[in-house]
Parts: structure tokens; C-alpha cells; sequence
């Protein structure tokens, strides 16, 4: 495996680039454009002041960082009244590459036991994305976010058209 | 006479004997013993957190050059078929080293399952195999040299979880497929596997056996409720390196809920131990019964010892 | 040829032909004395060839179509079924019921019982058969049958049974072919061979017995590695080898009997009158020996149910089942030998090995296949798959019955014209000068 197909998989991790960069409230993105996965998929333009007009505080998607405090059961029984942190960006805590060996040597040597076992980036947002839009009636099918480039349809082989019982089943 | 042959004897059975069945034994009982290595890696599916997006196929697919599907991979109909009477959910084959089933429990949401080589910790289908195409290589991956299979398929009998499939279809390069943990492209150089890598939800998460271990308990207690209180394939046949949670009782998505804890090579243990005493003691058993015998035809008398039968019988078991 | 031998023809049994006073040639010895019109005639008169013919006919093709199309092509062998009826039936069959061979071979090799010895070769060539014929089977089965001596030098996996199995069945058959290989030698008047044979005789043999021993008993084993698999009635962790090895004695001997009855119907011609007057003797003899397998299978086979407390198991289908086999594979002939041994009849004796060897059959059928993944499904074979497996067991029948055709198997060879005259003299003495090249061992070893 040449360090090109290396580096393409990686890519093909579902990342967030945050645009409109960091921290307080004041500066919130309005639109947070998700392309890491190019590859499979489009780009999503995430709009997050639509989301976050929708949601009743921040702490429904952000942890304890943005003025309300965080309601995850694990987290509040250490950071119930923790300050608020330099960083909002889900990409800051929630990382893109959960599987690289830098950083499951990281997680190896965690002492904090409620630190261990953080999603990865993609899956934070999923969980996140998916839960509440399951809840919202919000879209929920791969393809409704996300468009499929080419190489996403050969991908998932969106030609086979062979029945559904000459499975190869031995 | 009989001095030469039985010399002879002796001589042909220390060879044979000796060369192949006291070493296979000894390798058979030390795999006992084998703790694993301690660094090896791993993955745990967490049940509840896969959505059955089929990802991890297509991943499958395409990193191990497996041939194109019958249906495309974001079909969901795939979910509907049953095999045998509908008795039977998809299985791995040539083609796919790794399916994903769902589950519909009463009065539940459907639960998906992923299922692929669990990469025992002593593998059914490595002990099982005459011409050891199997490894066990240091990162924890159970792969195998397709260029020495002779197509006995004796390690699909043993494979406790049918997973290794056969090329069926092929006349010549007729060989066992399955589920390599991506070894030659990727652990071995320390990264994920490929259908890790995709899953949209982490449903796998890829890390050394043991901390998955602390991460399968941690999440089964920070989530009360969630999960059944246990990690299949922390015990189960010797252990496995990857490792389930399921939200229900494992019977439920599939699994045997009682494959019992010791790995299916302590089962044949006890006859290979049989093997060096047959191999010790038949000799002077069967060359002094029949110095027995001589000497009871010296007697003149061979014609009505019908308790000699007997004896043979007896002899034998 | 029975026609013909009634008009006086006489086969081939010895070095000389009486009728010219000249030595057999190799291309006489093979058409058994006739002349090649009267041998094709007297096989195309054998309805039973046209059977074979027909086998062949439509089995033959089918072999190949396999070769080149896969195992997938004709037999319902699947990721979870990987053993069909080539292995379920060739391999696991066919090497119990080929235990003859180092049964009779112990019997009366070791144990000095000479008076079974008109019946050793056959048995002998029995085991070699169903050895040989069972690798045919493998060889069908293998994805890659050309890398079959791959256990043997090439890659090893020594802590499998299976290598075992490979090791053991490999050796053992060229123990069996040096057996057996007397027979021929005096057939070629090769008697350099034959002397050699002789003297490591009771080596071979006891070789025999110690790769039987282990070999029927891997058999076994070879299921231990699916312990979920099998059903639990037919499974055992502990003695599964040992039903194996144990079960394989009566097979063997009641495969013999079976043998011998086919050959006395259709083959009397071949026989000499020490094979046949002896038969029935030792039919009730081999009888003895398989009833008391049998009890001591029993036996284990239902401590083997007892230890891992599997009665529940006897109330299912799956149980009714269980107690068919054995009622039909056990205790039928048991009931049967017994009868037959106290009064002496050997017909009785005959059908219990029938019997006997259905039971085996059924036996390594259930836990191979039938029996297998009862958790799952079941499956039944594919039709072509019953016509190889057929057509292989009628290769193997060709095969065998060219062999008694021709090799002093059923009769004794004659070396000298003279000495034929006294068969009687054979049987009743063996201590006396014989024609016999077994009791010439037994003199030479002594
Ligand atoms: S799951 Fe089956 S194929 Fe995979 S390592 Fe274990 S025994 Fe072998
Ligand atoms: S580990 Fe690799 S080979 Fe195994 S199922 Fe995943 S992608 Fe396929
Ligand atoms: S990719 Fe992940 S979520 Fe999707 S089916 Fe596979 S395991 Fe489940």
C-alpha cells in the first residue's frame, strides 16, 4: 500500500473543518462546511444557525463549554461547575484519526478512566446528528446529508444488479 | 525370525511414530499454555451503536479485492434474506468476508450485527489444519497462506462461528477465504482495518485487546441499562479478539450463548495425549501376546482356545 | 465364468499351465486362462456389468464435469457443510469397515489363530481396498487434490488430527500393499519379494495395529474440533475416539463376512475348497469377535451418554434417532450373532453383519453429516453427488473383484502341480508341507 492510498483512506474519515474557527458564542460560525470525506461524498454545508436557533441551548450538542453547563450524566459528576474551556470545536476533544497508533497510545496511558474510550470525530457528529434527528424527525439516511460523489456510487457498487438470492450462499 | 522383525518393527515405528505424532503432540499440549501476545490488537462491535449503513462491506470489499456484489451495498433489502428455509441470515463467503445481519427482538428497535473472523486467541481453524496455512501473527490477527491449503476444509468444521468460507466455485485454485483483520495492507503497518476505518457510527472500535477489555466493562457500567453484562469473546472459547456487546442476550443476534470457555483445541488435547502411549505401549503389547501365543501352539493346542478372542478384544479397547 | 468353469474351464491358479506344461504367461494370467473371446463373452453374459457400465456411463462424466467446474457443481458442499458424502461416506466409512485387515492380520499373525487364515487375505485386501478407496473419495473431495502430499513434505501442521489421519493412513496403506503385496508376488512368481515380505510379517503387522488404533480413533477425534456442531447424543468429549476405534472392529470383521457371502454367491468358481469349506467356520468365528465389539460398543456408547448426562437428548427426535441406529446397528445383530454362534449358523451370522455394517455406515453418516449442524439446518445432498459417490464405490468393486479374479486371494497358488493335489492336506495340517505361503510364515517365524 503505497503512502498515497495511506493517505486517501485517511481522508476518507469523515473529519470537521471547522470554517468560521473557534471559541465564545460571539463568533459562531453560521455555516460549517464538512469536506474531509470528498472522496465518498460531497461536502456537507452544515448550517449551524439554523441548528442553532433549533436547539434550546448549547449544551445540547457542546459539552461544558459554551455558557450552559453540560448535561452528560459522566461528565457532570466531575464538571458540574467547571469553567467553560478555550474550545468549542467538536475537532478539539473529538479527534479524526481515534485508530492511529499516536493515538491509541495516547488513550493507552489516559488517567482519567471517564477520558478513555472518547468517539472519534465522525462518530461524535453522527451520534449526535443521527440521535437527535431520529428524535426531531430530522433526515436520517446516509444520502439525505451527505451527496454521493462517483467514487461514493463505485464505491458502494450502486450498479450491481444482480437478485437478491443468487447471494453467492454456499 | 522374529528377533529381525520385531527389530525392524521397532525401527519403522520409532520413525514414524516418532517423527510425526510425539512432535504434533507436543506443540498440541504447549498451545495450551499460550497466553497470547500481550499487545496484540483488537476490535469491539458495540451492537448498539451499529445502524446497519452496510459500510464496513463495502469497505471489505474493496480493500480486499473481493469480487463485485450481487446487489450494491447501501441496498437494505439484503436484511430480508433468508437461506434454508428461512432459517439461516447471510453468512461470510468467498466474496464477502464480512456481512451484517439484523436482528428483530419482540418489541424492539432492530438490532444489526456485524460478523466477520473473530480472530481467536487460539484459533479453532489453525489447530485444525494438516498443512498449518493458519497463523497467528503477533498483532492479533488470524491469517492464512493460501498457497500451501490443500482444500480438506477440515477448519470450517472447527470454526466454532462459521466464519472461514471455501471457493466453491473454482475448480483449480479451489482455497478457505475469510476475514484477515486486513493484515498484509494495514495492522501489521499499525493501522485499522478498513471496515473500522469507514463506520460512520464506531460501532468498532480498534485498539489493543486488553484496553478494549477495560472499554467493553466501562461502557457496560457508565451505562446501566444499555447493555447485558457481558463482552462476548472475553472468555468465550480461550477468548477472541473481537469482542461483542450486545444490548441483548447474545442468543438472540445469533451467537451461541454457551460455546464454553476453553478453546475448542483443549477438546483434541485429550486424544493427542492418547497418541505417544499407543505409540509406547502396542509395541510390547502386541509382540508379547504374540509370544503368548507361540507358546500356547507349542502346547499343540490352538484349535479350541476361543478365550483367546476374547482376549484380543480386550486387548484392544 | 461360472458357466464356463462348469464346461470345464479351468482359471489360472498356479505357475503351469497342466494343459501344455508351459509356464503362464503374464497376458494369459490376466484374462485368468481363457482366451480373450471367451473372456469378453463371459463378461458381457454379467448383468451385473452392464449395472457397472451404466454407473460408469453417467458417474465418469460427472467426475469430470467436477474437475472442471469445482465441487460446487455437483455436490451441495457448502461454508456450512463443508464435508458432504465424499467425506461423510468415503473417508468415514470406508476406513472402519477396512479395519479387516488388521484385525485378521492380529488375529492370526499375533494371536496364532491359523485356523482363521484361509480368510487373512481376503481380509487384507479388504483393508487395503477401503484405504485406497478412501483416499480416491479425498481426492475427489480436496479443493487442490494435487497438494495431498503437502502434510506429508511440504508444510506441516503436526498438532492437527487431521495430519495424523494423513500420516497414519499413508503409511498404513503401504503396509497393507507389503501385506497384500504376497499375494501378488506369487501371482509374478516374484518369490524374492514374497520371502522378504515374509520375514517383516509380524512388523507389519504390528504397525498395523498401532496406526489403526490411532487412526480409527482420529477419525473420531477429527469431530472433537465441533463440539457444538455435532448433536451431543452423537458426541462425545471424552470418548469419541474411542466409539471410533471400538465401533471400527466390528466393522470391520462383519464387512468381511459381508464380503466373503457376496463371494461365495457369485464368485465360488474362484475359491478353493479350503476358503469355502472353512467359510462358514470362520463367518461364526469373526461373528464372536464382532459381538463382543459390539457389546463393548454399546456399552461405552451409552456411558459416553451417561457421563456428559445427555438422557434428556433420548426423549427429542434427535433421540429416537439415536436408538434407531442402535437398536438396527447394535443390538439387532448382537441378538442375531448370538443366536447364530450358539446354534451354529452361519447364515444368521451373514445378515447380522449386514446389519452390523448398515449400523456402522448410519453411524459415521449422522455424525458427519446427518447429525451435523443440528443447530442450523439440514442438508441433503445433491443428486450427483450420490452418483459420484456411487460411481467411486463401483470403481472400487471393479476394482476388487479384478483383484480376486486373479490373485491367489480366495484360493492358494499352486508352485508346483503336484503339491496341488493335497488341499486337504492344507487345512488339516498346518505343520505339514504346504502350499500355503501364510503358514510358510508361521513355520519360518517359529
Ligand atoms: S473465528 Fe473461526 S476462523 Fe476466525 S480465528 Fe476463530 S476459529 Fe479461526
Ligand atoms: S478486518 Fe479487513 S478483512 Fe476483516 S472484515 Fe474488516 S475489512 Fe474485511
Ligand atoms: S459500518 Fe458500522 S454502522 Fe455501518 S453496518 Fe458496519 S458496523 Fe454497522
Amino acid at each position: 500500500m503505497s503512502a498515497k492510498q495511506i493517505l486517501t483512506t485517511l481522508m476518507m474519515v469523515l473529519a470537521l473543518i471547522v470554517v468560521g474557527s473557534t471559541t465564545m458564542a460571539a463568533d459562531m460560525p453560521e455555516q460549517v462546511s464538512l469536506d474531509t470525506m470528498v472522496e465518498l461524498f460531497e461536502a456537507v454545508e452544515f448550517d449551524h444557525d439554523m441548528h442553532s436557533e433549533l436547539g434550546e441551548d448549547c449544551s445540547v450538542c457542546h459539552h461544558h463549554t459554551t455558557g450552559t453547563g453540560t448535561t452528560d450524566d459522566r461528565c457532570i459528576s466531575c464538571h458540574a461547575n467547571s469553567d467553560e474551556l478555550e474550545t468549542v470545536a467538536c475537532i478539539n476533544c473529538h479527534v479524526s484519526d481515534p485508530f492511529s497508533s499516536e493515538h491509541l497510545s495516547r488513550e493507552s496511558q489516559e488517567i482519567y478512566q471517564f477520558h478513555i474510550d472518547r468517539p472519534g470525530l465522525k462518530a461524535a457528529y453522527h451520534w449526535n446528528c443521527i440521535g437527535c434527528h431520529e428524535e426531531m424527525d430530522g433526515p436520517t439516511g446516509c444520502e439525505d446529508c451527505h451527496a454521493r460523489t462517483p467514487e461514493g456510487d463505485e464505491f458502494y457498487h450502486k450498479d450491481a444488479t444482480g437478485s437478491a438470492d443468487e447471494g453467492g450462499h454456499h | 525370525m522374529s528377533g529381525i522383525s520385531r527389530r525392524k518393527f521397532l525401527a519403522a515405528s520409532v520413525a514414524v511414530g516418532a517423527a510425526t505424532t510425539l512432535g504434533g503432540t507436543k506443540k498440541a499440549l504447549a498451545a495450551g499454555s499460550f497466553s497470547g501476545y500481550p499487545n496484540s490488537m483488537g476490535v469491539l462491535v458495540d451492537l448498539t451503536r451499529c445502524i446497519g449503513c452496510r459500510s464496513c462491506e463495502a469497505a471489505c470489499n474493496k480493500e480486499q479485492k473481493l469480487p463485485d456484489p450481487n446487489l450494491p451495498f447501501d441496498d437494505m433489502s439484503v436484511f430480508d434474506q433468508t437461506f434454508h428455509h428461512g432459517t439461516q441470515k447471510r453468512r461470510t463467503d468467498e466474496s464477502a468476508y464480512t456481512v451484517v445481519n439484523r436482528y428483530t427482538p419482540e418489541g424492539s428497535e432492530p438490532i444489526y450485527r456485524k460478523v466477520q473472523c473473530n480472530h481467536c486467541a487460539e484459533p479453532a481453524c489453525l489447530s485444525s489444519c494438516f498443512v498449518n496455512a493458519y497463523t497467528k501473527t503477533k498483532e492479533g490477527a488470524v491469517i492464512y497462506d493460501g498457497s500451501v491449503c490443500v482444500g480438506c476444509r477440515n477448519c470450517m468444521i472447527a470454526c466454532p462461528f462459521n466464519v472461514p468460507a471455501y471457493s466453491y466455485s473454482s475448480a483449480f485454485g479451489a482455497v478457505v477465504k475469510k476475514c484477515i483483520f486486513c493484515h498484509e495492507t494495514r495492522l501489521k503497518d499499525g493501522l485499522p482495518p478498513a471496515c473500522v476505518e469507514i463506520c460512520p457510527q464506531e460501532a468498532l472500535t480498534f485498539g489493543k485487546r486488553k484496553d478494549l477489555l477495560k472499554i467493553g466493562h466501562q461502557r457496560i457500567q457508565t451505562h446501566p441499562g444499555r447493555y447485558i453484562d457481558r463482552v462476548y469473546g472475553e472468555k468465550e472459547l480461550g477468548g477472541t479478539h473481537w469482542m461483542y456487546l450486545s444490548p441483548i442476550p447474545v442468543e438472540e443476534v445469533g451467537f451461541d450463548p454457551r460455546p464454553g470457555n476453553e478453546p475448542i483445541i483443549s477438546h483434541v488435547k485429550e486424544f493427542l495425549g492418547v497418541v505417544p502411549m499407543v505409540l509406547a505401549i502396542w509395541p510390547a503389547l502386541f509382540t508379547g501376546f504374540h509370544l503368548l501365543a507361540k507358546n500356547q501352539e507349542g502346547h499343540g493346542d490352538h484349535e479350541h482356545d476361543t478365550e483367546h478372542q476374547h482376549d484380543e478384544e480386550g486387548g484392544q479397547q | 465364468m461360472k458357466s464356463l468353469v462348469e464346461l470345464g474351464v479351468k482359471p489360472v491358479d498356479s505357475l503351469i499351465n497342466e494343459r501344455n506344461d508351459k509356464r503362464w504367461s503374464l497376458m494369459e494370467k490376466l484374462f485368468l486362462g481363457l482366451s480373450p473371446g471367451q473372456y469378453l463373452g463371459q463378461a458381457l453374459r454379467n448383468p451385473f456389468n452392464w449395472i457397472l457400465g451404466l454407473i460408469f456411463a453417467v458417474g465418469l462424466p460427472l467426475i469430470l464435469y467436477r474437475f472442471i467446474f469445482g465441487l460446487g457443481a455437483i455436490t451441495h458442499a457448502s461454508n456450512d457443510y463443508p464435508w458432504g458424502l465424499f467425506l461423510g461416506f468415503g473417508l468415514f466409512c470406508m476406513v472402519p469397515l477396512s479395519a479387516s485387515g488388521f484385525m485378521l492380520g492380529t488375529t492370526v499373525e499375533i494371536f496364532g489363530r491359523h485356523d482363521f487364515h484361509p480368510i487373512e487375505r481376503l481380509a487384507l485386501l479388504n483393508g487395503l481396498l477401503g484405504y485406497f478407496f478412501a483416499v480416491v473419495y479425498l481426492m475427489v473431495d480436496l479443493g487442490q487434490p494435487w497438494r495431498l502430499p503437502y502434510p506429508m513434505f511440504w508444510s506441516f501442521g503436526p498438532a492437527a488430527v487431521l495430519f495424523l489421519v494423513a500420516w497414519h493412513v499413508a503409511t498404513y496403506l503401504s503396509v497393507q500393499i507389503a501385506e497384500v503385496s504376497v499375494a501378488f508376488f506369487e501371482w509374478m512368481d516374484w518369490l524374492g519379494g514374497k520371502r522378504f515380505i515374509r520375514r517383516i510379517t509380524i512388523g507389519l503387522t504390528v504397525s498395523g495395529i498401532i496406526l489403526s488404533t490411532l487412526h480409527q480413533g482420529a477419525l473420531g477425534a477429527l469431530f472433537n474440533y465441533a463440539p457444538g456442531k455435532v448433536h451431543p447424543l452423537w458426541y462425545s468429549a471424552s470418548f469419541q475416539w474411542i466409539h471410533f476405534f471400538v465401533s471400527a472392529i466390528p466393522a470391520g470383521l462383519c464387512m468381511v463376512i459381508v464380503v466373503s457371502t457376496i463371494i461365495k454367491k457369485t464368485m465360488a468358481w474362484r475359491c478353493d475348497d479350503g476358503f469355502l469349506d472353512s467359510l462358514d467356520r470362520c463367518t461364526l468365528g469373526i461373528a464372536k469377535g464382532a459381538a463382543m465389539g459390539l457389546i463393548t460398543y454399546l456399552v461405552i456408547k451409552f456411558i459416553g451418554v451417561a457421563h456428559d448426562n445427555e438422557w434428556a437428548y433420548l426423549a427429542t427426535g434427535w433421540g429416537a434417532w439415536f436408538l434407531f441406529e442402535m437398536f438396527v446397528g447394535v443390538l439387532l445383530p448382537l441378538v442375531l450373532f448370538a443366536y447364530a454362534i450358539r446354534h451354529q449358523v452361519a447364515s444368521l451370522a451373514r445378515w447380522g453383519a449386514a446389519f452390523t455394517v448398515l449400523g456402522i455406515v448410519l453411524n459415521r453418516l449422522n455424525t458427519a453429516l446427518i447429525t451435523f449442524n443440528w443447530k442450523l439446518y439440514q442438508e441433503i445432498p445433491h443428486i450427483f453427488e450420490f452418483i459420484v459417490a456411487l460411481t467411486v464405490f463401483a470403481i472400487y468393486i471393479t476394482t476388487y473383484r479384478f483383484i480376486l479374479y486373479r490373485l491367489p486371494i480366495l484360493y492358494s497358488w499352486k508352485e508346483q502341480p503336484q503339491e496341488a493335489l493335497a488341499p486337504e492336506a492344507v487345512k488339516a495340517a498346518p505343520a505339514s508341507t504346504t502350499v500355503s505361503p501364510a503358514n510358510a510364515v508361521y513355520r519360518k517365524i517359529d
